[in-house]
C-alpha cells in the first residue's frame, strides 16, 4: 500500500502571520478547525510548542464526541507547522497514526496555505521509535558517565 | 495466512493447519493475533471455531482518506470565513 493522504490548498487575502495565528492561537483554532459549523471543537489540551501535545474533542450532533490528539513535531513562524494526529477509541479509525504538515507561504499580498495529512507508514513508525531509542540511549550514556552517580551504579558498570 | 482466509469460506484452525502443514496451536496463536488486530473474525459453530477475513479494515484506506479530506476541506472553508470576518472588523 502506497502513501495515503488528504490534501487541501487555499489562497487567502490575509497575511501569512494571520493565517499562522489561526493555527497557533487556542482562541482562534476553536473557531474553524472542524469539518463543519455544526460540529463544535472544544480544546482539552493545547501546548503549541515542539514536543507539546494537543487534544481536541469534536462534538457531533449525535453520539459521543470524537477525540483527536497528537504532538507538535516542527514549528516555524510563520511558515510551517507539523504535528501528529491520532483519533482515540472508540472509532473506526482509532489508533491510526498520521501526520499533518501545514505550509504557509506569502503569495503577493496574500497567503497560500497547503495542508497535507498523511498516514504514517510502518517504516515511519519504526524510524520514529528508533529516534526515541537513540535519544534515550544517549541520555543513559551521559548518566552513566556523570560524576554524581551513586557508588552502587559504578560497581555494576565494572 | 490472510491470503488463505481470503480464498474461501470461514476455515477452522485445524483446516488452516493442514493447509500450511503447521501445528494447530501455532495456527491458533496467529489467528488470535489477527483477531485482536481486527483483521479476522471468529464464528463459533458448536465446538468448532471458524475464522473469516474481515474485509472492511483492509479496504479502509479509502475511508480514512475520504474522511480526512472532508475534514480539512470543511475546516479550510471555515478558516476562510474567519479570516474574512477578522479583516472586516479592522
Amino acid at each position: 500500500m502506497n502513501e495515503a493522504y488528504a490534501e487541501v490548498r487555499r489562497r487567502f487575502a490575509a497575511a501569512p502571520e494571520r493565517v499562522f495565528a489561526a493555527f497557533s492561537d487556542a482562541r482562534l483554532i476553536a473557531r474553524w478547525l472542524s469539518p463543519s459549523p455544526d460540529i463544535k471543537l472544544s480544546i482539552l489540551q493545547f501546548d503549541f510548542r515542539v514536543g507539546g501535545t494537543y487534544r481536541f474533542a469534536y462534538h457531533l450532533p449525535e453520539g459521543e464526541p470524537v477525540i483527536v490528539g497528537g504532538v507538535y513535531r516542527s514549528i516555524q513562524l510563520p511558515s510551517l507547522v507539523v504535528h501528529t494526529w491520532v483519533i482515540e477509541p472508540p472509532d473506526e479509525h482509532a489508533g491510526i497514526e498520521s501526520e499533518v504538515t501545514v505550509t504557509i507561504t506569502r503569495d503577493g499580498e496574500g497567503t497560500h496555505l497547503h495542508i497535507r495529512h498523511a498516514k504514517l507508514t510502518r517504516a515511519d513508525a519504526i524510524a520514529r521509535h528508533a529516534e526515541g531509542w537513540h535519544g534515550a540511549m544517549d541520555q543513559l550514556e551521559q548518566l552513566l558517565h556523570s560524576p554524581g552517580l551513586p557508588p552502587a551504579f559504578k560497581e555494576t558498570q565494572q | 495466512m490472510i491470503h488463505a482466509l481470503a480464498q474461501g469460506n470461514a476455515r477452522s484452525a485445524g483446516e488452516l493447519g493442514r493447509h500450511f502443514n503447521s501445528a494447530q496451536p501455532t495456527i491458533s496463536k496467529h489467528l488470535k493475533v489477527l483477531e485482536q488486530a481486527g483483521l479476522v473474525e471468529r464464528c463459533i459453530e458448536g465446538r468448532v471455531h471458524r475464522f473469516r477475513l474481515k474485509r472492511k479494515p483492509l479496504q479502509d484506506a479509502g475511508g480514512w482518506i475520504a474522511r480526512h479530506q472532508a475534514f480539512w476541506t470543511g475546516a479550510v472553508a471555515q478558516l476562510d470565513r474567519l479570516l474574512s470576518e477578522e479583516t472586516r472588523d479592522e
